[in-house]
């Protein structure tokens, strides 16, 4: 069922590899040539930068020629011949995606990707404007404008399957979010539904990653885990996942009105109980990603414990925050770079990719312009003082509104 | 895929090599040592697994949010607090960080120093940062330089460049880049709002002169990688000032001419350096620029849309082009 043959992305996976030993000097210039050339196969890729691109332009023209299509030989279509023909682009689309990679050989190209991307989004477009003429406003109340974010998942989660797309997973929870709004009207029934549906997700990939430990598709379990992860835990985080909220959620006190006490302290105790699930599974499995979602969810645990406890948030808080995450960094590496070798249970403090020191390069430049104008809080409503704060030029903070 | 720690499985392409199938081929064939083969096949199962990246993202982190912590006390605290308390408190931490930078710092070099450990860099952003607090808290209370508060943002440049020079420590070379950026009247968040010629003169001398400085640099062997981020930030910083030349209503022609000749020069920088950022900077900006002047008066949807059609078409083709011809296979 996959687009790609497994030998194919296991070369891939291969070059990776390489790429990364090379990086760290692992391997002599000559070595990592003729390895090189030893792990080819017939699949065409291209670098970031370009497949960012092309995947860009790949939207702009089949955005085009859909829109073209419809001012053209339609004119003002009604609802449903315009859900039926958003439905056939959907399939010529999907197609499309097929031919560029079986016949293009395209992976992780840009342009076999926007094509799988328009497939979906023309899909759900599709149905919706089918169903809305036919039901009109009331797909809300009978649930069946329930099938315009089913279909989007399930199309999602077929990309995934079909060209492994890492990103799906992500487009297909979105997508789950959406589900139980048109089914009932409780917040906790909706937030119980989504963490369940996720929950589903996740054991599905319990069972089925251990086959894949050491393959190239170890990877993609590995972020559609971490995603799950995520997701379940700001899903019952009721201070991130109540997005109408969001916009208060620094005021401090919430109120809890619209759930349940029970469920709130539930959801409270769950909060502090999955960081240390994920980070222990992440750990234990040696999983980069979920390890990065546990610590996420820590971090989150930390930042929102006020506000659901309904306590007064401080300005040193995140002083408190910042001492504590260096606090863990500084002890780990001490406490793993105390052992023999630098070495303790299977960690090491020490860098052996030559990915993280590109992606470390990368974050440096790219964080080190933006971070001043992000830290710098703005001056305070009616708070005596001076009123510094805003970074707005980016100059670390000192180029503020004074 | 063959299950556990399966080395060769039957999948549907046929016979399927993992990763460990094949250094023991390169073993045997001779192209890795015994010692290699050792490694990599650890390293190919996570053995050891390394957390260098994930404590390099806590320290930053941390450091961004106590930074956050302690701008947002001083600003909200200060006057109950008193400026001997919040300057005294700004001073300890600012002479603490770069005494312990200065005493454990390895010797000076002009290329690229190997890392010293965690510690050391983010110690120096945290310095700057606090620098910053301070410099800003200081001309708040005191008003050093009342209406000329420019001029500390070029202090701080000059500060932070000699420290990432010092230091080779890219976080701080940024902070020293934006600060720059800053002197020169850049504001990132007034972007949209700050589009008058002035502005975008004062944005183009400063793309030219960190270019410029950066190639300099690079020419006399200075840190020679921290080219790549001097080149990157100039050619994003043109681009937008003669962008938004090119957005006027009048007078665009010269910026349309100036945009062509930029998209041109990145182009061939990036194919010629291998450095496809580039690239796409000409074919992003590139497109952008031209289409916002070929559609400014195009009031017809069909030949609106056509036109997106035909020419993503063509760019396609082109980006197409230009990678298979220069980027790899797999």
């Amino acid at each position: 069922m996959r687009a790609y043959s497994a030998s194919a992305e296991e070369a891939v996976h291969a070059r990776e590899l390489l790429k990364d030993w090379a990086g760290e000097d692992f391997l002599t210039a000559e070595q990592y040539q003729r390895m090189q050339q030893e792990t080819g196969c017939n699949l065409r890729r291209t670098n970031i930068f370009l497949r960012l691109v092309l995947f860009l332009f790949t939207l702009i023209i089949v955005g085009a020629a859909a829109a073209l299509f419809f001012v053209v030989f339609l004119g003002r279509p009604e609802m449903r011949t315009t859900g039926i023909w958003l439905l056939f682009f959907a399939a010529i689309c999907y197609a499309a995606t097929e031919l560029a990679v079986s016949r293009a050989r395209l992976y992780r190209y840009g342009i076999e990707e926007a094509l799988a991307a328009c497939s979906v989004g023309f899909l759900c477009a599709g149905i919706q404007a089918v169903l809305y003429s036919i039901y009109h406003y009331s797909i809300m109340s009978t649930g069946t404008g329930s099938l315009v974010p089913a279909a989007g998942a399930i199309a999602a989660l077929w990309i995934w399957h079909r060209f492994g797309l890492p990103y799906a997973p992500l487009a297909a929870m979105i997508f789950v979010v959406w589900l139980p709004g048109y089914w009932t009207s409780s917040q906790p029934a909706r937030h119980l539904i989504v963490a369940a549906i996720y929950a589903a997700g996740l054991l599905a990939v319990f069972a089925l990653r251990p086959r894949h430990r050491f393959t190239f598709l170890n990877g993609e379990y590995a972020i559609a885990e971490a995603l799950l992860w995520l997701g379940i835990y700001v899903i019952i985080n009721l201070q991130l996942s109540a997005l109408n909220l969001l916009g208060d959620w620094w005021g401090g006190v919430r109120g809890t009105g619209e759930f349940s006490r029970p469920f709130y302290w539930t959801t409270w105790a769950i909060t502090w109980c999955l960081p240390p699930v994920i980070l222990a599974r992440g750990l234990r499995r040696k999983d980069r990603f979920v390890i990065a979602a546990g610590a996420i969810a820590a971090t989150l645990t930390l930042a929102t414990n006020k506000p659901y406890l309904g306590l007064e948030r401080h300005t040193w808080d995140p002083m408190l925050l910042g001492i504590l995450l260096v606090g863990v960094a500084f002890f780990t590496r001490r406490w793993l770079a105390g052992a023999p070798d630098g070495i303790r249970r299977g960690f090491t403090a020490r860098r052996l990719s030559g990915k993280d020191k590109q992606w470390l390069s990368a974050g440096a430049a790219t964080f080190g312009l933006v971070s001043p104008h992000m830290i710098t809080p703005s001056p305070q409503a009616g708070t005596p003082g001076v009123k510094f704060g805003g970074g707005d030029s980016g100059g670390a903070g000192a180029t503020s509104d004074f | 895929m063959a299950g556990g720690r399966g080395r060769n499985a039957i999948g549907e392409g046929g016979i399927v090599m993992d990763i460990v199938s094949r250094l023991d081929q390169w073993k045997e064939q001779g192209t890795i040592s015994p010692e290699q083969h050792t490694l990599l096949a650890g390293l190919s199962r996570s053995e050891p697994f390394s957390l260098f990246l994930e404590l390099n993202i806590l320290l930053y982190a941390g450091i961004l949010a106590f930074i956050g912590g302690l701008g947002w006390t001083v600003s909200t605290w200060s006057e109950q607090l008193g400026d001997v308390v919040v300057l005294v408190v700004l001073s300890a931490l600012l002479a603490t960080s770069f005494w312990y930078c200065f005493s454990r710092a390895p010797a000076w070099s002009a290329a690229e120093s190997p890392s010293t450990g965690l510690a050391l860099d983010y110690v120096l952003y945290l310095g700057c940062l606090v620098w910053s607090v301070e410099l800003a808290y200081l001309e708040n209370r005191f008003h050093l330089l009342p209406g000329q508060w420019d001029f500390y943002l070029l202090l701080t440049a000059g500060v932070f460049f000699f420290l990432a020079y010092r230091f080779d420590n890219r976080f701080v070379l940024s902070l020293a880049l934006s600060s720059l950026a800053g002197w020169f009247g850049l504001t990132v968040s007034h972007w949209p709002s700050h589009q008058d010629a002035a502005y975008r003169q004062y944005a183009i001398l400063y793309s030219l002169t960190v270019g410029g400085a950066g190639a300099a640099l690079k020419r006399r062997g200075l840190k020679s990688h921290f080219f790549g981020t001097y080149l990157n930030i100039a050619a994003n910083v043109l681009f937008w000032a003669v962008l938004s030349g090119v957005f006027q209503r009048e007078g665009y022609a010269v910026w349309l001419v100036c945009l062509l000749a930029a998209c041109g020069a990145s182009l061939a920088w990036g194919i010629t350096r291998r450095q496809f950022s580039f690239v796409a900077y000409a074919a992003v900006y590139g497109y952008v620029g031209v289409s916002a002047i070929l559609i400014r008066d195009m009031h017809n949807d069909t030949a609106f849309l056509s036109y997106f059609f035909v020419t993503g078409v063509a760019m396609l083709v082109l980006l197409v082009l230009i990678a298979r011809r220069y980027t790899r296979e797999a």
